[in-house]
């Protein structure tokens, strides 16, 4: 890549962020009802808090699970993409064939539009973390500064991990009507063993140790533990292991999805 | 005679969409289980619980799954009839063409609320009722006639309750575009239904009761078959069904005064 190439990349990938964040304000009460969709662990945090009244459940007293699911609602905002809808909607109208004409890669467009609803997004969830905060006084994170710094990388291999399998189902609408009832399968799975209910550890014996090696739990389980502090250093390694498996898995995946569903693409007219 | 031709409205619409649907027979099957599985797997987290306590809030494992029937009746119905209408109507608000639906002969709600089902979540329905017989035998409930008819009042409740809420999302979505997914937000919450309303406390069990009454669609059908519903929740059921219908009633009116099709 030449310099007057990299120059003009960083101006369009800039054009495409303020699309993107524009589009988000237009659309702000949309974006508020995602944000209130995505605040399931919220609720859970009353259950389970309620369930562990009478002492602790498993590894996890009223206050671990406070810090568990403020943490698990956090990592759910930030690691939050939808290109599996528009994707296929874009491939299903032919609306595909517009991206390809731009002088950007329609990956990077997606990736673009989905990061740069995230500052918003996060501006509307925050009174919402902030009043969980104070009614439940505070949380506990991690006391090890190290491993607190390295939520923040575990958080964004997180975004790219649900951003990957949803390009990979995504490009499945090249072949398939039905790639994003497709999703939802994923979604339903994700819902219940990412540790977005009830987190992992609870799950009985043998269940746990399976449950826990699943993408599922790399996109959401692992940084929130790692956030408030429930991983060793070995645990924690083993787990960006993990993460890193998982993204290579999916990105080949990706890859090879988009590479020959581009071929087997005919649009309307093209 | 208005009545007659409004159920006659539902009818054709249910044959239509069950005769649209099993033009895709693969599609419908595996459509209605995929949902069937979904509802299911929000049962995990009250089985973790169970596996680490002997009952959650007071409900045994049997009792649950007795409310779990309960769950899935009313999420099949919300999946089958009332989701797809409000989606389509919604739609219709969006392209400005909601017209066709409030020129038909009927009441403009009521075309609204059959604009559209998609009859293989019924599936998830009849799932829900042969859990709770079976969990109602394993119980060794003979429940008597009076609390039969609670059961009724209480699942009429519900189901007014239900609907109440997705007219008031429907409202919702003539002043904001863009706001479809409001439904996704009522499909979220209905997680919460899976768990016996006396786990919440304070202003969520408030909410769960009266604003958003799962209690009345899950733990109070259950109960009233347990002899466990007292007549003070009774009426409160009814109130509360009496009181969010009324309050639909006014949003949808007042919501289309402010309507303006797309030639006008």
């Amino acid at each position: 890549m030449s310099e007057r190439e990299r120059v003009g990349l960083g101006r369009k990938l800039a054009a495409m962020w303020r699309l993107g964040f524009a589009e988000a304000t237009a659309y702000r009460a949309s974006l508020l009802v995602w944000v209130l969709t995505t605040s399931m662990p919220l609720i859970s945090l009353v259950l389970w808090r309620s369930l562990a009244e009478d002492g602790p459940i498993g590894d996890y007293d009223q206050r671990g699970f406070d810090s568990y699911f403020v943490a698990a609602f956090l990592v759910r905002q930030l690691g939050s993409s939808w290109v599996v809808w528009d994707l296929d909607r874009q491939i299903r109208t032919g609306d595909l064939s517009t991206l390809l004409l731009r002088p950007i890669h329609p990956i990077y467009h997606h990736a673009i539009l989905n990061l740069s609803a995230l500052p918003l997004r996060t501006l509307l969830a925050a009174p919402v973390g902030l009043a969980v905060l104070i009614a439940t006084r505070g949380i506990t994170l991690a006391e090890d500064l190290v491993l607190l710094a390295l939520a923040i990388p575990a958080i964004m291999h997180a975004w790219l991990l649900n951003f990957l399998t949803q390009l990979a189902i995504g490009c499945l609408a090249f072949w398939l009507t039905s790639a994003s009832a497709l999703y939802n399968v994923w979604l339903g799975a994700y819902i219940v063993l990412a540790g977005y209910l009830v987190p992992t550890s609870l799950f009985p014996g043998g269940l746990a140790e399976l449950v826990r090696v699943l993408p599922f739990h790399a996109a959401l389980g692992f940084p929130v533990e790692l956030l408030v502090g429930r991983l060793s250093p070995a645990e924690a390694a083993a787990g960006f292991g993990l993460q890193a498996a998982w993204l290579a898995v999916m990105g080949a995946l990706a890859a090879v999805a988009w590479r020959r569903g581009l071929r087997a693409y005919g649009a309307f007219g093209a | 005679m208005t009545v007659g031709r409004h159920l006659r409205l539902a009818a054709a619409q249910l044959k239509i969409s069950t005769q649209a649907a099993l033009e895709y027979r693969v599609g419908f099957w595996t459509t209605g289980l995929v949902n069937v599985l979904w509802s299911l797997g929000g049962v995990v987290p009250l089985i973790i619980a169970l596996d680490h306590r002997p009952d959650v809030a007071g409900w045994s494992p049997w009792q649950v799954a007795l409310l779990t029937g309960f769950y899935l009746v009313f999420s099949g119905i919300y999946a089958a009839l009332l989701q797809p209408a409000i989606g389509a109507s919604m739609a219709h608000i969006r392209n400005g063409t909601l017209d066709y639906l409030l020129l038909r002969p009927v009441d403009g709600l009521v075309s609204c609320l059959l604009a559209a089902f998609e009859p293989w979540s019924l599936l998830e329905v009849l799932t829900g009722i042969g859990l709770a017989v079976i969990a109602a035998i394993q119980l060794g409930l003979s429940p008597s006639v009076a609390e039969l008819g609670a059961l009724v009042v209480v699942l009429g409740c519900g189901l007014v309750s239900l609907y109440a809420l997705g007219v008031l999302m429907l409202a919702a979505s003539f002043r904001a575009l863009a706001l479809e997914n409001l439904t996704y937000l009522m499909e979220t919450l209905l997680e919460f239904a899976h768990w016996p309303v006396s786990v919440f406390r304070g202003p969520l069990k408030l909410l769960f009761t009266f604003v958003v009454p799962f209690a009345v669609m899950t733990s109070y059908p259950a109960q009233s078959l347990m002899a466990a519903l007292g007549s003070r929740q009774l009426v409160g059921a009814v109130a509360t069904a009496v009181a969010l219908a009324i309050v639909a009633r006014l949003a949808w009116r007042r919501a289309l005064r402010g309507y303006t099709s797309a030639s006008s």
